[in-house]
């Protein structure tokens, strides 16, 4: 049997302030979550990816086993990595990237001594909102 | 889990001037390590005791369960900062060379890191770059299936693209979790993702020994960590 050769992230600039593991797994949750990476997508090997990202094999499978208790990848002995078939994978992923936007927009709300609600309308008095993203899916 | 090396309390000297003091650590096996420190810490010492060229003269040392000696270069591959390699052979026929001098070469790894570290292969070894160099040095090391890997700057004097791919060859030839690696290094910023740990040598001891990720966890690079370690 042969298989499809696996998808091939982009070259992402990882901050090393913050955790990697983190980071990669939220940077494979984003493709799943805006249906860039569909049901049963095979992802790269552990090594390779860590080859081409040049971080640790241990921080790859770190974030892989992080997804996988998710329910976004899925391994299967032998055959590799991929995303999970199951309905509503785009879905789950959607949410938990929405709930970690929630989680940071209350922080800075909090560190502002504002309500969140206060925060969003400011924001978008001062120009923010849809201007600045189309702006920024240009890039 | 196993300890791939353990040291209790190393000491070294040389001319009468401590180079290593009381070094005690413990690095489980498959773990890819980074010894930090700036020029004159100790690291290439340390990496030669380490890899048995060299003997302690206080403390305990075990590689895989055995002291450092002959016995234990079978499953040490040391990378030495500046390598002698045989000027008058060309890349290919050292390679022939390697093949029968190392017992556990494997031919398969052979193959992928002359791919991967773009060799050469009619090219005279006295006419390399320190760069091209390096590249020989790392495919001499990382072609056996050495379990202990210790490289000493294999970084250093190298233009940025050569750099990232011997990064890349490293974790490749590396990550399957059973080899274990150690990178003596004071190029910190642009190769921290490759450390599971890291330990900072300073005037000949630990002065600290992290997980990269506890490190990050802070929301610390390894590199600011390094600065906060060593800033006088």
């Amino acid at each position: 049997m042969t298989l499809d050769p696996p998808w091939q992230p982009p070259a992402w600039e990882l901050d090393p302030s913050q955790p990697l593991y983190e980071q990669i797994a939220h940077r494979i949750r984003v493709e799943i979550a805006a249906s860039r990476l569909p049901g049963g997508t095979r992802l790269p090997s552990v090594r390779d990816l860590a080859a081409s990202l040049r971080v640790t094999p241990n921080t790859v499978m770190r974030a892989y086993a992080e997804l996988e208790q998710d329910g976004l990848l899925e391994t299967f002995r032998g055959q590799g990595t991929f995303v999970a078939r199951s309905s509503g994978v785009e879905a789950r992923a959607q949410a938990r990237i929405a709930r970690q936007a929630l989680e940071h927009v209350r922080r800075v709300a909090a560190d502002l001594g504002m309500r969140v609600e206060d925060l969003l309308r400011l924001g978008a008095e001062a120009g923010g909102g849809e201007d600045d993203d189309a702006g920024s899916h240009r890039v | 889990m196993q300890a791939a090396i353990e040291c209790d309390g190393v000491g070294f000297t040389f001319a009468r001037r401590p180079i290593l003091r009381d070094v005690t650590v413990r690095i489980p096996v498959g773990e890819m390590v980074g010894l930090l420190g700036p020029n004159g810490a100790g690291k290439t010492t340390l990496l030669r005791i380490l890899a048995g060229v060299l003997a302690p003269e206080a403390g305990r040392i075990r590689v895989l369960g055995e002291p450092p000696g002959w016995r234990t270069l079978r499953h040490t591959a040391l990378l030495p900062e500046r390598g002698h390699l045989p000027g008058w052979l060309t890349i290919g026929e050292w390679i022939i060379h390697a093949r029968r001098l190392y017992p556990d070469w494997s031919e398969e790894r052979e193959r992928r890191l002359v791919d991967d570290l773009a060799l050469r292969l009619d090219r005279p070894i006295a006419r390399l770059s320190r760069g091209e160099g390096v590249r020989v040095g790392l495919l001499t090391c990382l072609a056996r299936e050495a379990p202990v890997v210790l490289l000493d700057e294999p970084f250093t004097g190298i233009d940025l693209l050569s750099r990232e791919t011997i990064a890349s060859a490293i974790v490749r030839e590396c990550g399957d979790g059973s080899r274990t690696v150690i990178v003596a290094t004071h190029d910190v910023r642009e190769f921290e993702p490759l450390f599971d740990r890291v330990l900072f040598l300073k005037d000949g001891s630990i002065a600290a020994d992290e997980t990269a990720e506890a490190i990050r966890a802070r929301g610390q690079s390894v590199a600011s960590r390094y600065r906060e370690v060593f800033s006088p």
